[in-house]
């Protein structure tokens, strides 16, 4: 088997397995990563399998088989691979076939044969050969055989389910590379982008899915991500804002003919799947339509929704993704102010106003990367999986040796710096200088950055004094001034530095809160003589694995300089993750 | 800033202190300056080393 791991014919693609959705993408000759659609010309495909006198049906058309089929239509399976009966929440397969205790964990009873009995059926077999019609679809696409995959995981995958999905893949014939992160890939697939530019930032991933929601807060520095917290909700996702409006359609129809369609499981099938259809076409247009046929007593059923109205029923929903959010960036010790971008992936992020309740509830220096938003994002739905295919095309020609050695704990467990390390500005002294970060705090090392800065005017000798940073937000009243709609004018306040943001959380609110670096320990001081008129000084800070911290300092265009060596900490041994 | 009259130091450099003690974290081993640095830590190279090659 390790000589047929090793043959070089390896054609590799990103899959993003999802509970609700799965999408499969390829890296075009160019780098570029591309979604793949299937034969029925879907880019997502549900994950969902259904089974009709032994003809198996995968994607769109099994989905259709939840109305008249529900029995023999497996659904919602990603999140049971690898687990015990008793650890799951099985309310999502409510409406398909339920899972049963088996011997190795879940499984399935559905009629999957021309016979009129039952089989049982484990969820690795089905995810098996749910990976397999994957691999047929994007194998006939390709033209070629695909034999091996990155695929996207939750954060709180334990390693269980992992083993497990390898196991399925391996039974689809796919050999899985490497398993990733949902959010991780999301960055990826942001940054693989010709024209992204990478540079230091605190990212946070709001994954909006089908059946739950998951939160991560990333530090990107210098092209290397860490995730520094994360926060699922295994409740919330699309599927709620479905129910707003199978509620609401469902009263609708009450008031006109008196019997609750809610009531009948093949009604309540109709309603959810229509709801859904509605509920895309409300991310899109500004009004949608919904219509079923034979609803509830053989009676139709046809009404209109206008997005407002489906906005004010789901308010509460909304709130709730706000709330995850905004937890998830407590759990990381930060302020909504130190977030530089959000991601929206997922499904459900099509919704405009999630994106849009966002924009108010973060600064404007905030840029959040949602169709709604922003007219560079990348497709939500797409975005995991793009991200697969980029770290695919990255390692396909690695041995398998090779990639677990890489992946290994020894090297991605890594000393992060605590603190910001910085230059001193403008006075020498420690409590009055502005402080101008070089290295951001949760920065990995070994890290090297160079910055220049000007020195005063006048030139001469200057003194160079590195220090760390810590950074604190300041609250603070605005001045009485006529404002024009409570917000502070962008104009208003001195921007020298561009790390000074305003923020209104609340409209009400007077205050204005800013985030303000102040200087902490000083690390060194070192003094470059006889600068230029209007010279610069370029300071490089080498920070090493273990710690110790070399730097050279320099007149910009000047020769030699000064370098100097900085011991590592005395306890290094400390540091809990 | 402007150095301070009398400041000196052994070759224009005082080093003060050491850096905070650090937090051990996971870096997620994904995207293309991951693989380098794994590629660096695995070889004990440095930067200027692995620019090298």
């Amino acid at each position: 088997m390790s000589a047929e791991e090793s043959a070089p014919a390896r054609t590799a693609i990103g899959i993003g397995f999802g509970n609700s959705y799965s999408s499969i993408a390829y890296t075009t000759g160019d780098g570029k990563a591309e979604v793949i659609a299937n034969e029925e010309g879907d880019r997502q495909i549900p994950s969902i399998l259904s089974y009709i006198e032994g003809e198996e049906f995968q994607g769109t058309q099994a989905k259709a088989q939840l109305i008249r089929n529900p029995k023999n239509t497996v659904a919602y399976f990603r999140d049971f691979l690898g687990k015990d009966f008793k650890s799951i929440d099985p309310s999502p397969c409510h409406a398909s076939a339920h899972p049963v205790e088996h011997s190795s964990g879940i499984a399935f009873s559905i009629r999957d044969t021309e016979a009129e009995s039952e089989n049982t059926v484990t969820v690795s077999e089905i995810t098996t050969r749910h990976l397999k019609r994957l691999k047929t679809s994007a194998s006939d696409f390709l033209g070629k055989e695909v034999n091996a995959a990155v695929i996207t995981v939750p954060t709180d995958y334990s390693v269980a389910q992992k083993e497990g999905l390898k196991a399925s893949a391996k039974g689809a014939g796919i050999e899985v590379l490497q398993f990733i992160h949902e959010p991780v890939s999301a960055v990826l697939a942001y940054d693989a982008r010709p024209d992204a530019k990478l540079s230091d930032k605190i990212i946070l991933v709001a994954d909006l899915g089908g059946t739950r929601s998951d939160v991560a807060v990333v530090a990107s520095r210098g092209g290397m991500y860490s995730i520094l917290a994360t926060a699922h909700d295994y409740d919330l996702g699309g599927a709620k804002l479905d129910k707003v409006l199978i509620d609401h359609f469902a009263k609708e129809f009450i008031k006109k003919h008196k019997t609750d369609p809610r009531k009948n499981e093949r009604s309540l099938a109709k309603l959810k799947l229509e709801s859904e259809a509605t509920r895309k076409a409300l991310s899109l247009g500004a009004t949608a339509s919904f219509s079923v046929e034979s609803l509830a007593d053989g009676i139709d059923f046809t009404a209109t929704i206008n997005r407002t109205r489906f906005e004010l029923l789901a308010n509460k929903v909304f709130g709730s993704f706000i709330r995850l959010i905004e937890g998830a960036v407590q759990k990381a010790e930060l302020d909504v102010l130190d977030i530089d971008e959000i991601i929206l992936t997922g499904g459900t992020s099509h919704t405009p106003k999630i994106a849009s309740n966002l924009q108010t509830h973060f600064p404007q220096s905030t840029a959040i990367l949602a169709p709604a938003t922003s007219v560079t994002a990348i497709n939500p739905s797409e975005l995991s999986a793009r991200g697969a295919a980029i770290q695919a095309s990255l390692i396909a020609e690695y041995d398998t040796e090779d990639i677990e050695q890489s992946t290994h704990p020894m090297v991605t467990v890594t000393p992060h710096i605590s603190k910001a390390i910085g230059v001193l500005c403008i006075s020498d002294d420690e409590q009055k200088g502005i402080f101008k970060k070089l290295v951001e705090a949760e920065t990995a090392v070994p890290a090297r950055r160079t910055a220049h800065f000007a020195v005063p005017r006048e030139g001469g000798d200057v003194i160079v004094k590195i220090c760390e940073g810590v950074r604190e937000i300041k609250v603070s009243k605005p001045e009485p001034k006529p404002k024009t709609n409570g917000k502070p004018e962008g104009e208003d306040d001195v921007d020298d530095d561009e790390d000074d943001e305003d923020e209104d959380d609340e409209d009400e609110e007077d205050e204005i809160r800013e985030k303000v670096w102040k200087a902490g320990k000083v690390l060194a001081e070192t003094a470059v003589k006889g600068v230029k008129k209007g010279g610069k000084v370029e300071v490089q800070v080498n920070v090493g694995g273990d710690l110790a911290v070399q730097l050279i300092v320099r007149e910009v265009g000047g020769k030699g300089g000064v370098r100097g060596n900085i011991g590592k900490p005395t306890t290094v041994e400390n540091g809990s993750a | 800033p402007i150095l301070p009259e009398g400041w000196s130091a052994e070759k224009d450099f005082k080093a003060v202190g050491p850096l905070s003690p650090p937090t051990q974290r996971n870096i997620e081993p994904v995207g293309p300056h991951f693989l380098a640095h794994a590629r660096r830590k695995r070889h004990k190279r440095t930067f200027s080393e692995d620019e090298r090659i």
